[in-house]
Parts: C-alpha cells; structure tokens; sequence
C-alpha cells in the first residue's frame, strides 16, 4: 500500500544524503540552504478552493461543504480521519486548529455519508493529549469529541518501509487504515521549514510513543525532506486550512495572531500549500518542503485552477521569521 | 506485537482502586497497553510493575516475565514488545528492576547499554553547526544526556528517567563510565533549564526567545536532580507545588505529587478513580504516588 516506485524520487533521495542540510539536521539548523531546482511535477492541474470567513462564528459548515464539494472529494463510504493541528495551549495567541473548525469538519463528512470520522492528533511537545484538546476547547465543542479522538502519539502502530533512509519506520494503524486523512491545518508561519499548513500538519500522525517529544527522528531526517515523505505515505489526503486567524512571526508557537479571514481547501496538499503560502504573502518556490515535493503535486500558479475567492482580493501579508525574510513574495 | 485479546475496564462507580484497575487492564501477553486492551508497549509496562510490585501477586509475576523477554541482545529494552530498537524506555525497565532489587546479568546489560547511549548534539558535525549559528537553539553541547531514541539528541525526559536509573543502579555496578555519565546528565539537565525556573521538553531559548515550562518535564527533572547541590531543596518544594497548583494536566499533576512526595511535602489525596478509566500510565504513576 505505501510502497513506492518513484525512481525520480529514489535517486532524488540518494543525492540529498550527501547534502549539507542533512549533515545539519538535528540542531534545527536547516534554513539558508542553497535552491535546488524544482522537479517535474504531476501531468494535470489542481483543484484549489479559497472562501472567506469573517470569523469562527460563521456558518463554517457551509462554508466547508462548499469547498469540499467544489474540489470533488467524495467521502461516502468511506473512514475519514480529521487531523488537526494542536501543538501547545496559549490563550493569547493562535496556535492550534480552531476548535469550531474541527467541529464543522465532523458535521460536514458525517452529512456527506462517510463511514466513520475520527480525529487524531499526536503533538510534538507535550504528552498529555487529552488536557490540550480539554484546553482548545475541543473537548466541548466537537460533538462526540472523546468517542471520534485518537492520541496518535499512543495508538497501536505499524511498520513501514520506504521512509527516507530508515529501516522502518512505524505509523499509527489510524492513519494507515484511513480512506481519507484530513488536514486540518493552521495557516502559520514557521521558523525552521518557513511555513506550517496542511503537509507539515502531518508531522503529528508520526507517534511520540516511538520517536519522543519531540519527535527528533524527523529532524535528523531533515524537517523539508520528512513532510515530503509523509506526504507521500498518505497521498489519500484533502486539506482545510484555517486560515481565519493564522499565526504570523515566529511561529508556529510564540508568533503572533494574524487574521486573514478565509478557509482554504483542496485535495492536492502541495497545491494547497503553495495558495496558502502566496495568500500569505510567502513566495511557495523559496519553501524548501514545496521544492522536495514538486513530483507529488503542484504548486506553479498556473497548474493550479483557483474557486472561489481570488488570490489578490484576499491576500494578507504575514510577517516572516528572520529567517526567511528572503521568502517574500515579490 | 499487537495484543490480541480485546476487553473493556468497567468501573462502578469509585468502586476499583487504582491496582485493580490496572490488573485488569493487563493483555493477555503479560505487559500493558496505554489503553486497556490495545497494543502492548514498554512504558505503560513498566509503569504498571512498578505500581503493582507492591502486591507481588498473579500480574505482577506475569508482566514481569514479558518485560524480561522483551529484551534485545544490546541489553536495550524496545518501545514494544518484538520491535528491534533500542529505546529510551530502558531506562525504566531498570528502575523497576532497581525496584524489585533484581541486580542479575540482563541487569547489568540494561544498565550497559545506556551509559553507552548518548545523545546527536555530541557529534562532530552537530556541534560545529552549533558553534557556527549558537542563537538557534541554545544549549551547551558540552553536556549530553539520552535521547529518546539512539542517534538522535538528548531530551528532558529521557535524561530525567535515565538518571534515575543510573542513580538507584549506582551501588549495584562497577563500571567507569557511570559517575562520569550521571555528572554530564545533570549537568545538562541544569543547562536546559528554563528561564521561569522549570523545564520543559529541553529547549530553554530558541531564536533569542525564552521558551516556556512544563509541569510535567518540571517534576521528573526535579526529581531526577535531587540532592545536586546546584538545586536548592525548599525552592524546588515551591516551584513544584505552585506548577502542580496551576495545571490541569492530569499526567503532570500525577508527576508533580511523585515529584513533592519525594521531596518530603505533603499532598493532597488524589480523586478516585472515575468509571470509564481509560490511562493506564497516569493511572499507574498516581497509584505510585498513593503507595
């Protein structure tokens, strides 16, 4: 199932062994690396949706019913499991994956006739899994919320091969049995990969009980190259990022709230990805993950076919970490 | 690898006390789940034998029986039973046969292999990028402590629970390395510590920013540093009480009442055990801290 032939990819991933940024990996010290040229993406276009959302008090299952259906995902039958993005609990700022947008989700591909909806979440930092979703208000505003949630961190795992350059490398068996996993990613800023959306999201499927808090293992792999592999392992994936309020500066913890009012959706992760990032006013060609990932999806604006809002009407300029400044888009 | 036998932990009421709770949540392998009836792991295991050693009986000598057998040739313990890596969880596997005062070869080869184990921030090249950007993650590479996992760098945690270890396996082996290691182990437990007095998962200060602390990183790092004389006693006893008095985390309130029990502070009776318990680790770390 999550074996992969890629030749492009195979001898892509033999030339980075030898590359600077993994003799760097491990000390969070992965920015200013030289560009490499972009791959060959997949033939074909993406499909991206944009819809405005003034706020969390807004009919946010519509509007995730709209985007949902405007990129043609069909869900009947089958096991979605929603992944949103809670990392640490800080009432000042905007860390996690709002609680009314994980709420929504549920509604929505329970309407939409999918089989089962869980939600599961394993965070990079603290362990106990159930006092952040109590803390995100998760807990009280997800219907069902303890029956659906699955602590990603301890669930019973499976090994895989074929992961970076590691022997095995184990998954929860929840991600691995779903028929569809969602990202339910926070628009945010990222001072180590430039960015955090719907593929970095994924970092949270790999479980702490193996790779610890934090999950350093992902680190010394290379923080661009892990997202790109997990994306990979999971190309049965749709994203909604809430972008309602995002986290701009030195995200994706101690940045600072930055309200850009829209939802973005689609069912190509790195298409999704590099809307968000030209949303943001972050040129998705300096994001090094985007790079890596240019054989499993597209991120050219011209390989993408934009819904709903334009691009220019709702783009927001989020402050960047200074480490990426040289990231603005021009 | 994966417990087969499927079962539900029903609790009337306040009715099962925390051991019992947790006797019935054994697999049928011996060793314990995180949950009850899901997949056998090391922690939750060794957690629930250090719990239930005090009744010695039935579960116990089963459990035990499958944690001895769930250890590798390198005399590391794996997160699972029938996984191959090493794994910080051998730290507690040596605790708990600190605790059953089992000092025998399998032992001696835990104990082995984690003075062997150190972290990534060690290597060459890691440390000369440290030395090239210091302002991205500050800490001092001179001090390695264990990793959650082999090949990768030192962490709170992991540091605090092989201290531990190495501390209650002090008077039982006769190896060079072990003063030396528990030395650089708090030594670098001290260097991570946060600016708010606490720790947290181990980053002090990123990107010129003070991180926050834990509750939970807090209590096992005070008690892994007790009696170092750079940690003075009545100030650990109220940083510890006032991160126990200002979290809601079940799993860091259970830490912190260890944590001030072991520090000689009174606390307070911990709540019964609600029905539909599902932890079987916290549950396991609060029936230590009634024992």
């Amino acid at each position: 199932m999550i074996h992969d032939d890629h030749s492009a990819l195979q001898s892509r991933d033999q030339r980075e062994r030898f590359s600077r940024r993994r003799l760097l990996a491990g000390a969070a010290l992965l920015t200013g690396c030289a560009p490499a040229p972009r791959l060959a993406g997949p033939k074909g276009r993406a499909a991206v949706t944009i819809v405005r959302a003034a706020s969390y008090t807004a009919d946010l299952a519509d509007i995730l019913l709209r985007g949902v259906t405007a990129c043609g995902l069909v869900v009947r039958g089958r096991r979605i499991l929603l992944k949103p993005n809670l990392v640490e609990f800080d009432s000042s700022t905007a860390v996690n994956t709002h609680a009314a947008i994980v709420a929504a989700a549920v509604e929505v591909f329970t309407k939409l006739g999918a089989s089962e909806v869980r939600i599961g979440e394993g965070p990079g930092h603290r362990r106990d899994t159930i006092f952040l979703a109590e803390e995100a208000g998760y807990r009280r505003g997800v219907a069902d919320f303890d029956r659906r949630f699955i602590d990603l961190n301890r669930d019973d795992v499976a090994a895989v091969d074929g992961f970076a350059d590691e022997a095995r490398f184990y998954l929860p068996r929840a991600a691995l049995g779903a028929d569809v996993i969602v990202s339910l990613a926070k628009m945010k800023t990222h001072h180590w990969a430039g960015a955090t959306l719907a593929m970095k999201n994924f970092f949270g499927l790999v479980p702490g009980a193996i790779y610890g808090w934090p999950k350093n293992r992902l680190h010394y792999i290379g923080i661009d190259r892990a997202v790109r592999e997990l994306y990979r392992l999971f190309p049965r994936s749709f994203a909604i990022v809430d972008g309602i309020t995002g986290m701009e500066g030195n995200g994706p913890i101690q940045g600072s709230p930055r309200s850009a009012g829209v939802v973005v959706m689609g069912g190509d992760l790195v298409a999704v990805d590099a809307t968000c990032c030209r949303i943001m006013g972050i040129d998705p060609n300096r994001i090094e993950y985007l790079r890596l990932a240019g054989m499993l999806g597209h991120s050219a604006a011209g390989e993408i076919d934009q819904r709903g809002e334009t691009l220019a009407s709702v783009q927001t300029r989020f402050e960047l970490p200074a480490e990426f400044r040289h990231a603005r888009l021009a | 690898m994966v417990a087969k036998r499927q079962q539900t932990v029903s609790i009337s009421g306040n009715s099962m006390s925390r051991l019992d709770f947790l006797e019935s949540a054994q697999n049928a392998d011996g060793a314990w789940g995180y949950a009850p009836g899901r997949q056998s792991w090391l922690e939750p295991t060794c957690y629930a034998l250090l719990a239930l050693s005090a009744r010695n009986g039935r579960a116990f000598a089963s459990g035990w029986e499958r944690m001895r057998a769930a250890q590798l040739p390198s005399g590391a313990w794996p997160a699972a039973p029938g996984m191959r890596e090493g794994h910080w969880v051998t730290a507690l596997a040596i605790t708990l046969h600190a605790a059953a005062g089992v000092w025998d070869e399998a032992f001696r080869r835990g104990v082995g292999w984690l003075l062997a184990t150190t972290g990534g921030e060690r290597g060459i090249l890691v440390r000369a990028a440290h030395f090239l950007r210091p302002s991205l993650v500050e800490f001092d590479s001179r001090y390695g402590g264990w990793p959650w996992q082999p090949g990768t760098s030192s962490w709170v945690e992991p540091t605090a629970h092989t201290l531990t270890a190495l501390h209650r396996a002090a008077g039982h082996i006769q190896d060079s390395r072990l003063a030396p290691r528990i030395r650089m182990g708090e030594r670098m437990l001290l260097d991570r510590r946060c600016r708010d007095g606490g720790w947290n998962y181990g980053n002090r200060r990123v990107l010129g920013v003070d991180l926050p602390s834990y509750p939970e990183s807090t209590a096992l790092a005070l008690m892994a540093l007790a009696g170092n004389p750079a940690l003075d006693g009545p100030a650990a006893e109220v940083l510890a009480l006032e991160q126990w008095q200002a979290t809601r985390s079940r799993l860091a309130r259970a830490w912190l009442s260890l944590c001030l029990r072991r520090l000689g502070a009174k606390t307070e009776a911990l709540p019964a055990l609600g029905a539909g318990e599902m932890d079987v680790m916290t549950t396991a770390i609060e029936a230590l801290v009634s024992a």
